[in-house]
């Protein structure tokens, strides 16, 4: 398996808008898609818990070739906090609690569109990565940051100033 | 590396190192696309890769997993 690309998260967006998916592009890859120049891995989506929702998460996995079990679609349904998918043609990490996010609603009305992508607001992002505070996300922070400054002084969407 | 403060230190208003300012306006010349293929990389990522799901009840039970089973120079212990 390869490095995700731009196409697939095309498939993302597409899969999901048709199925109604309610989820955000958090983490580094949200980051990335407004913006930030750096590497990672993986891409992470917030996804909204509520029954319906994990039912058409569930329906968008498939579609896009992820191989889920009945128990593995389970868990899933079931409202797990985190899944780890590398079942399918790239990997996902799927969040539904992450760290210094309240609510998925909280984060929904900040959030912003880029190219028809939804991504977390960039201070939802780093909110989360300072919660989290593991070594790697500490390592990342201070250039955020200074993404985050430079993003608001050519105001960027959802900044106040 | 660390943002850098200004010379008086009487500021919280960040400054913005040169280097990376100059990337991030680099960046910012580019498509989508091509910011794409620039950050995503792949490369092997022991345990973590040698699963094909994995679920955690609680992002408290998913952090402790990996603080017991992944590599500490993974990053994925908190600090």
């Amino acid at each position: 398996m390869g490095a995700f690309e731009y196409r697939q998260a095309e498939e993302i967006r597409d899969v999901f808008r048709k199925n109604g998916v309610r989820y955000l592009f958090i983490g580094k890859s949200g980051a990335i898609l407004l913006g930030f120049p750096d590497t990672t891995q993986d891409a992470d989506l917030f996804v909204e818990r509520s029954p319906e929702n994990c039912q058409a998460l569930v329906t968008g996995l498939r579609e896009l070739d992820f191989e889920l079990t009945e128990d593995q679609a389970s868990e899933i349904l079931r409202g797990k906090d985190f899944v780890q998918l590398k079942n399918g043609p790239f990997d996902l990490d799927l969040v539904f609690a992450p760290d210094g996010i309240e609510r998925f609603d909280d984060a929904w009305q900040r959030h912003i569109e880029v190219e028809g992508f939804p991504v977390c607001h960039l201070e939802d992002i780093i909110a989360s990565k300072e919660a989290t505070n593991r070594q790697k996300d500490r390592e990342s922070l201070p250039r955020l940051k200074s993404f985050l400054a430079y993003w608001q002084q050519l105001g960027g969407p959802g900044t106040s100033d | 590396m660390p943002a850098k403060t200004h010379p008086d230190g009487r500021s919280a208003e960040p400054v913005i190192p040169d280097d990376w300012l100059a990337e991030f306006e680099s960046a910012a010349q580019r498509p989508l696309k091509t910011r794409f293929r620039y950050a995503f990389i792949k490369t092997y990522k022991p345990v973590l890769d040698d699963a094909p799901f994995r679920a955690f009840d609680t992002m408290e039970s998913y952090r402790h997993w990996c603080e017991e089973n992944l590599p500490d120079w993974l990053g994925y212990g908190r600090v």
